[in-house]
């Protein structure tokens, strides 16, 4: 948990609250992917546990986008290897501006 | 000499022929001196030096003044593809002409319809030059070089072609130019493939077709012997000459696809794609 220095979390948004995040986003990578939803934990590695590569990634860009209603670029995400590093990723865009 | 004489040579025939609407070469009847490996090796060094000089004095004289013409955006980049294309076409006659290929490409009436996208495998530098030559009004998705290379960036540029990197603007891209009704040319291999090594589809452009694409018509390149590939330098010219037979597939509709999640659609779609080619094109 390194990312919590984003300020006061406005508490009404579901999305901003990690296990929140780390549940829709399992919910909708198995959904994507067709992915057995146990598969997905904190600690799967994107490419090598679950195949998501970069054409999924700009897939889940698309999702991600109509899902928080943010502008997200893939940039925010380069250094994205596990799930936990997704969740961090996503939490940090949700709760930045 | 010799270079000279060719070059002459070439130019008086290509006056005397009249306009065929014929995409084949093999209507002209072999002259004797044709396969000769010498001239052959020759017409190869000026086709490339054609293409680097045509290209930058086109670049920056026929591009601006394209540009110049009153209309819109749309019709501007119109104007530059069809000099493209009709570059390209000038190009591929002279190096049949001289000897330096030969070509047939059947089903060629099929392509450049509205919201198409063309894909081809890519076993020598010269697929795109002949696919632009002969698609009327495509766009194409070229590799990010030809943006740095001076005898390139001005026509790729002015003709609104799209990079292939990075992989999101090139799907960005390329899809909202199927989506305004343009047809695109893609190379799913994405780089040329090495002779008789299996051939490996990346899924961008798969991932363009289901979003935007109205129909996938796939050409099948066949060049033998290799020519240009990867395996080999350039200057390495076939003592046989080389002949590209591009014949086209049956339109595939993206649209089934679309009822599944894109990253399984894409899948499917990819696989789909390289089955089509493994039975058609040599592939191991």
């Amino acid at each position: 948990m390194t990312h919590d220095m984003a300020g006061p979390e406005p508490v009404t948004q579901p999305m901003h609250d990690k296990d929140a995040i780390f549940n829709e986003l399992r919910a909708t990578l198995a959904e994507l992917f067709e992915l057995d939803p146990a598969r997905i934990t904190l600690e799967a590695r994107l490419s090598e546990d679950l195949e998501i590569d970069s054409i999924d990634a700009i897939d889940l860009m698309d999702r991600l986008r109509r899902q928080t209603g943010r502008k997200i670029s893939i940039e925010s995400f380069r250094s994205v290897r596990t799930i936990q590093d997704l969740v961090q990723a996503i939490h940090k865009l949700v709760n930045e501006s | 000499m010799a270079l000279v004489f060719e070059a002459q040579h070439a130019a008086v025939l290509a006056d005397s022929r009249e306009p065929s609407v014929a995409v084949t070469s093999d209507r002209t009847p072999p002259r004797p001196f044709r396969d000769l490996h010498y001239v052959r090796v020759i017409s190869s060094v000026l086709s490339f030096l054609l293409f680097g000089v045509f290209g930058t004095i086109l670049g920056i004289l026929v591009v601006p003044l394209l540009l110049a013409f009153p209309g819109s955006r749309i019709a501007r980049q119109a104007r530059v593809r069809r000099m493209i294309r009709l570059a390209f076409r000038a190009l591929v006659g002279f190096m049949n002409q001289t000897g330096c290929i030969s070509y047939a490409f059947s089903g060629v009436t099929s392509l450049g319809r509205s919201g198409q996208l063309v894909i081809a495998n890519h076993p020598s530098l010269i697929d795109i030059v002949l696919l632009i030559a002969f698609v009327p009004g495509a766009a194409c998705v070229v590799k990010r070089a030809a943006w740095r290379n001076p005898s390139m960036v001005i026509a790729v540029h002015a003709a609104g072609y799209v990079a292939n990197s990075p992989t999101e603007s090139m799907i960005e891209k390329g899809s909202a130019l199927l989506a305004a009704g343009e047809c695109l040319i893609m190379f799913p291999e994405g780089t040329r493939t090495v002779p008789d090594r299996p051939a490996h589809f990346h899924r961008g452009a798969a991932s363009v077709a289901l979003r935007t694409a109205g129909v996938v018509t796939p050409v099948f390149i066949d060049v033998r012997p290799p020519h240009l590939s990867k395996a080999v330098p350039w200057y390495r010219v076939p003592v046989i000459r080389p002949h590209y037979s591009l014949s086209i597939g049956p339109d595939i509709d993206p649209g089934p696809y679309r009822e599944r999640p894109a990253p399984v659609a894409s899948r499917a779609l990819n696989e789909f794609f390289k089955s089509s080619y493994a039975s058609v094109v040599r592939t191991t």
